[in-house]
């Protein structure tokens, strides 16, 4: 295979100033290949929205690499490092779209920032993604939910990415929109061959859109696998757990038993990492 | 913005008065019936009369060419000094929230001590320092102002420069000067306005308390606090004196006041209009 | 259904609406809930059925008022009826509730043992020392591992798990016969909300609590509810046992919340190898 579009390996990332400094990362690899969709796990305080920002250059790097695309991202500051995110070889789309995109700018606005000759670009990236041009003169907050994540899509797809960043970007949404909106990320995916890194806490909506799953728990990747490996034989207890956990509308899941054996198991891991 | 401003009685009424001591202050020296400086020995003190419409003061000089030269003095400083601390205080709180930590540090400390300063006191040493002259005074004002200005740029700016959609236009590769005047700019204008209304006629007031105690003025000329001054000592032969200057700068101070509260007010720039958006 | 009429209900809704001044917000709501049963409610928000417990509960917002023709019965009372002095005898000792965000519920000065000892001494009557041995007894059957501690902490010490299983306790203190979940899950982690589900199923198991889970989530639900019952724009569009409403949808809404956990949830691989067995 040729070099993976994502390249993290051995990424140690801390957080915060003076004796609040904590450590987040210790020590991930991660790939994601051109094309390819993977899925990034965890819980709160796992880690794995600080993953997805240090990718994109929003937190540093203590240690580790951290290539996209071949470019060695953490040695790049001011100038080049604005030259290589106007690229647009990595897009981000963030979890909540009332926050992501400013209130007092049009969405036609918001889409084409940066874009050299925004007329029609606009209108096609709206297109794309199933929303009305019209909607491009429309303020954030004079749309539904679902269209501001589109549109919030939309201004990732202009800029023709390679590899896209999701952080949790169906969680802010119903029931019903998360699937149109689910459809859409995998249907764009899969007609531009982009890579895909869709990090969530919800196995609800991970394993319909991803080739394979990586497990973070508490800044370390516990399992790696594909996604129906992962899904259906987990190897590590808190993998086991999680899936254990999520509410399932087979009736297939883990009895009650099961998983307070396997809570009883983590919480006298040796590492002391307890879960409640 | 001054559609919105006028869509309240308030602000209907205070543009108007504004306008009207505006077109006092420019057109004033055409205005004038006499030369502002010019004594009459025989007429000291007089009433109102057709020749004097406002009569004249205790060296003879017509009280009403006065006002009209002394409003061009007054308005014209209030400005400078609203300059001076608009941009005294709007750049640094931009760069205090854009610059990092350091210049966050110095800047707060600096408007910090600032705001300690008694704002007379502090006048009257500028002037004893740098000279006696309007100017002078007026960069005291100007500095005295501008952390008032820092404050309020810095509140607006601050929750924009930590917004998401300023990350998303960093990671599109937006430079720290493009957010600035996409994102951040729009968001402080508003505020600034406001703040631009109400301190203008705190300015006046600091203007014409200074001309009144002769700071920053020197005698002949004629400002609308150094006239309430002169006037107050001859309350006795022309008690009506003191009301005309003193309802000037009442009115114009109100009339500062009343856009400010109309801006603050505006639909279109107050807060819960974007609440509701993000409701809706 | 039929099972009614054997069993009387210990709650029952007829008719249940709620109207602003000038629109309906929800209309046409009949539930039940069987002695020691769940009822799932599931919708989306702006749904009616957040309204709905509430108006159980007898708390409607401000400017909100049920419908003429509503009839809530408790346990042989109409709760329709109630003035305030009536509803302390049934809301908090006979139907306790927990609600979405459990630090607004706690006093954030107060350590919550404290919080949940008062509540003991107000609402069953027990002494200072008995309040306080039952409520460590209470915190210790909510699976938290060190009741003592967690009797001396303050609401911003614990964890959002721990704090929805502090309110769980202040919730069924003076052992209520029903209790009301509404989206008390949703805010948590995935195996902390099973946590608290699996805390709910056990506590139903062993004391024969009555359950009605309100969540936006059909297979949160579907986890602990026998019946569920399935809420859109204020009325009722789905009812019936659990695995019937989960294995044969009938409203297209319903359909497409199971579709949507069998196309991109764990569901999938599960359904895959269904069809190939």
């Amino acid at each position: 295979m040729a070099e993976p579009l994502l390249e993290v390996s051995g990424l140690v990332v801390r957080l915060g100033r003076g004796r609040e400094r904590r450590s987040i990362l210790h020590g991930v690899d991660l790939t994601v290949g051109a094309g390819e969709s993977v899925g990034l796990i965890g819980e709160t305080g796992s880690g794995k929205t600080t993953l997805a920002r240090t990718v994109v250059g929003l937190h540093r790097a203590e240690r580790g690499t951290l290539r996209v695309a071949g470019t060695d991202v953490t040695a790049l500051r001011g100038a080049r490092l604005r030259a290589f995110r106007r690229s647009g070889v990595v897009q981000y789309v963030f979890q909540d779209p009332l926050r992501s995109l400013d209130p007092d700018l049009t969405l036609g606005d918001s889409v084409g920032f940066g874009i050299t000759d925004p007329g029609d670009r606009v209108a096609d990236a709206l297109l794309a993604v199933g929303l009305d041009p019209a909607l491009a003169a429309r303020r954030p907050g004079e749309v539904s939910g679902g269209q501001r994540q589109r549109a919030a899509i939309a201004r990732a797809m202009i800029a023709r990415p390679r590899l896209l960043i999701c952080d949790e970007p169906v969680s802010a949404l119903d029931a019903a929109t998360r699937v149109q909106v689910l459809d859409l990320l995998s249907g764009l995916c899969a007609e531009h061959g982009i890579g895909l890194l869709y990090i969530s806490h919800d196995l609800g909506s991970v394993a319909g859109i991803t080739d394979r799953l990586v497990v973070l728990h508490h800044g370390d990747v516990v399992e790696t696998g594909t996604t129906e490996q992962v899904v259906t034989a987990p190897c590590h207890p808190y993998t086991r757990l999680l899936i254990g956990s999520a509410p399932t509308v087979d009736g297939g899941g883990m009895g009650r038993a099961e998983r307070a054996e396997l809570r009883a198991q983590l919480a006298h891991a040796p590492n002391g990492k307890v879960l409640t | 913005m001054l559609r919105s401003v006028v869509a309240s009685r308030t602000g209907t009424v205070s543009v108007a008065v504004l306008v009207f001591v505006a077109l006092l202050a420019v057109a004033g020296p055409w205005l004038a019936p006499h030369d502002p400086l010019l004594q009459d020995p025989q007429a000291i003190l007089a009433g109102a009369s057709a020749e004097h419409w406002l009569g004249t003061d205790n060296l003879g000089r017509d009280v009403a060419s006065r006002l009209l030269a002394g409003s061009t003095l007054s308005l014209v400083a209030a400005l400078e000094a609203v300059a001076v601390g608009l941009v005294l205080g709007v750049v640094p709180a931009l760069l205090s929230v854009h610059l990092g930590r350091a210049v966050e540090w110095l800047s707060l400390r600096l408007m910090e001590a600032l705001v300690t300063l008694p704002f007379l006191v502090f006048a009257v040493a500028m002037t004893a320092l740098l000279g006696n002259g309007l100017q002078q005074a007026m960069l005291a004002v100007g500095v005295l102002v501008a952390p008032g200005f820092y404050r309020v740029t810095r509140a607006a700016a601050l929750p924009v420069a930590t917004a998401q959609y300023v990350e998303a236009a960093v990671l599109a590769g937006a430079s720290p000067w493009t957010v600035l005047r996409r994102h951040v700019w729009p968001k402080v204008v508003p505020a600034v306005a406001v703040s631009t209304a109400s301190l203008l006629g705190a300015s006046l007031v600091i203007v014409s308390s200074l001309t009144f105690l002769g700071i920053g003025i020197t005698p002949p000329t004629p400002t609308w606090g150094g006239m309430l001054a002169t006037d107050l000592q001859y309350l006795f032969q022309r008690p009506f004196g003191p009301f005309v200057p003193a309802v000037l700068i009442v009115a114009t101070v109100w009339a500062c006041n009343g856009i400010a509260d109309a801006l603050r007010d505006a639909p279109a720039l107050s807060a819960e209009r974007k609440v509701a958006a993000h409701v809706g | 259904m039929s099972a009614d009429a054997a069993v009387p209900a210990l709650l029952t809704v007829r008719d249940l609406s709620v109207h602003t001044a000038d629109t309906t917000l929800v209309s046409g709501v009949d539930l039940s809930v069987a002695r020691g049963g769940a009822l799932g409610i599931v919708g989306e928000s702006g749904s009616g059925k957040s309204l709905t417990c509430r108006s159980v509960l007898g708390i409607l917002p401000a400017g909100l008022r049920g419908g003429d023709d509503t009839a809530i019965t408790f346990d042989g009372t109409d709760l329709r009826g109630l003035d305030d002095r009536g509803w302390l005898g049934v809301r908090g000792t006979r139907i306790g509730a927990v609600f979405q965000d459990p630090a607004s519920y706690l006093n954030p000065s107060i350590a919550v043992g404290r919080q949940l000892a008062e509540v003991l001494r107000v609402r069953v009557g027990l002494g200072r020392r008995a309040a306080r041995d039952r409520a460590l007894a209470l915190l210790a059957d909510m699976g938290l591992r060190d009741p003592a501690l967690v009797y001396r902490q303050y609401p911003f010490e614990l964890s959002g798990g721990m704090l929805q299983r502090v309110l769980i306790a202040v919730a069924i203190s003076a052992e209520p016969d029903l209790l009301i979940a509404d989206e008390a899950t949703t805010a948590l982690d995935v195996t902390v909300q099973a946590e608290v589900l699996d805390l709910l199923a056990d506590l139903r198991e062993r004391t024969g609590l009555a359950l009605v889970l309100v969540s936006h989530d059909l297979a949160v639900v579907a986890q602990v509810c026998d019946e569920v019952v399935v809420m859109r724009d204020g009325t009722v569009v789905e009812r019936g046992a659990a695995a019937d409403v989960l294995n044969a949808p009938t409203h297209p809404y319903t359909r497409s919340l199971v579709d949507a956990h069998a196309r991109y949830g764990i569901e999938r691989f599960r359904l895959q190898e269904a069809n190939h067995g």
